[in-house]
């Protein structure tokens, strides 16, 4: 698990090795860093990665002693769940690379990032059923809004690896560029992600995700709410930049 | 007093249409605009002969979003009283209470789109039961390229309309589409040859949906509607 930060773009990469514990108590703590971090505009998760270091995650994280479940079940999803759970409630741009391997766990953190760019020749899939267990890291959740319900219970009990293009083609993924060139199309896509107002996309995540959960009302509701309690520093700029004929600059205030 | 003519409500037999007449504004929105749709639709609701309800515009656009030049109104506005009074301006309440009595009028609704159908006239369009344009239409909403606020129920809309992941190009990359990119990610029905007159074109369309049972299509609309919101078991016990 490598962490870096350039300019406003904060990079996790799983590095092709199976995840443990320790991988997700970093990525948790990388999000925690890179929301506290006024400059950063999005976090980028490369995650090449076959799935989790089952049945030997590493040692359980100390954090989190008071919760580990006993049983013939084993130690439980909850540090995963943790990880993921920050990921959601991350409200600057997520972009997830997808290449090589993104299979179960990885495919989890894939999923609740705000877009997907895969490599065309990256292999895309939850094989856990596979492996007799089921995924209770919150893909049953994520995967049935994000690509519907029949595609969903495809990947999910059929346990499938999907190429790139049919990934792109039920919609699990937003592009798929070469593999030759697919570091210099993640690299412009981030950039150009960054640029954006990123509080305005911050809003925008704020809006979708609590409303995929709410009634109608409510959830109009919950919008004159964000209204009224967010402030966009760079509609000013935008509103000017329109005045003015020219491409906005934006800060992600 | 505002300018009505802003608004043309046509019938074409039991079709009622609502056209927006800024043609020199490529019917962008202004707040006394979104308060006429919502007598307009509230009216349409109401009325036995109207049986199906279409959302239009005349000139080049359907609509380019929200008039960004518009004063805001004063005085007699029925909803003055609940206007946000913050630096981040006016609120969405007016454009969010009639875009959703759009989406609840128990009748027919489709969108009509050509040229720019954009931002609020975009969010308009969400909560019609359909959804038809010309190839050629630009389509979507850009407002996060200019950070403006997008809050009026869109999020809520967009995603029970189509998958989740096409979500985030549109509401996050202010991606705008043509008609087959719409048509392809599932927000149109029906795509027009470029150029052409779309309501003309959707009037084949238009007049299947009013030989509709009007009961029958209102309850299932009902249905689905709710059924976005609630476990199975309730909706069973709905129908």
């Amino acid at each position: 698990m490598q962490v870096r930060k350039q300019d406003a773009i904060t990079t996790v990469a799983f590095g092709g090795g199976l995840l443990d514990y320790a991988a997700t108590e970093a990525l948790r703590e990388a999000v925690r860093v890179a929301d506290a971090d006024e400059g950063v505009r999005l976090l980028v998760l490369d995650c090449d990665s076959g799935g989790d270091a089952w049945p030997d995650m590493g040692e359980w994280p100390e954090r989190l002693r008071h919760r580990r479940p006993k049983g013939a079940h084993g130690p439980g999803p909850l540090p995963e769940q943790e990880a993921i759970k920050a990921l959601r409630a991350f409200m600057k741009p997520t972009l997830a690379l997808l290449r090589a391997k993104t299979l179960g766990l990885a495919l989890d953190f894939a999923c609740v990032c705000d877009l997907r760019l895969a490599s065309a020749d990256a292999e895309i899939g939850d094989p856990r059923i596979r492996q007799g267990r089921a995924a209770a890291t919150g893909i049953a959740y994520l995967l049935p809004k994000l690509i519907g319900q029949a595609h969903a219970m495809r990947v999910l009990l059929l346990g499938e690896v999907l190429d790139a293009a049919e990934a792109k083609r039920i919609g699990l993924v937003h592009e798929v560029a070469p593999a030759s060139g697919f570091a210099e199309r993640a690299e412009a896509l981030a950039a150009e992600v960054a640029a954006l107002p990123t509080r305005a996309w911050a809003v925008h995540k704020l809006q979708v995700l609590p409303q995929l959960d709410l009634p109608f009302d409510a959830a109009m509701t919950h919008s004159l709410g964000v209204r009224q309690t967010h402030v966009i520093e760079d509609r000013a700029e935008g509103m000017r930049a329109w005045r003015e004929r020219r491409a906005p600059e934006f800060t992600g205030r | 007093m505002s300018d009505e003519s802003a608004l043309v409500v046509q019938d074409d037999g039991p079709v009622r249409h609502l056209i927006f007449n800024r043609p020199e504004k490529l019917n962008a929105l202004d707040l006394d605009q979104h308060a006429r749709i919502k007598r307009a639709v509230e009216t349409a609701a109401t009325e036995p002969d109207v049986r199906v309800l279409a959302l239009s515009g005349n000139g080049r656009a359907f609509c380019a979003g929200d008039d960004l030049r518009a004063e805001a109104p004063v005085g007699d506005d029925p909803l003055a009283g609940r206007r946000v009074e913050l630096e981040v301006g006016a609120g969405p309440v007016l454009l969010l209470e009639s875009a959703a009595a759009l989406r609840a009028c128990p009748k027919p609704t489709v969108a009509l789109m050509h040229g720019h159908a954009l931002g609020s006239g975009y969010d308009y369009s969400l909560s019609c039961d359909f959804r038809v344009a010309t190839a050629d239409v630009n389509y979507g909403d850009p407002r996060i390229h200019r950070a403006l606020w997008a809050a009026e129920g869109w999020a809520y809309k967009l995603p029970r309309l189509v998958n989740q992941a096409v979500v985030a190009p549109i509401a996050y990359l202010g991606e705008t589409m043509d008609g087959a990119t719409a048509r392809e990610r599932g927000l149109l029905h029906e795509v027009y040859p470029p150029g052409a007159d779309v309501r003309t074109e959707a009037a084949p369309f238009l007049r299947d949906l009013a030989s509709l049972d009007a009961a029958a299509y209102a309850e299932t609309k009902a249905h689905i509607l709710a059924g976005g919101d609630i476990a199975f078991e309730q909706a069973l016990g709905v129908a």
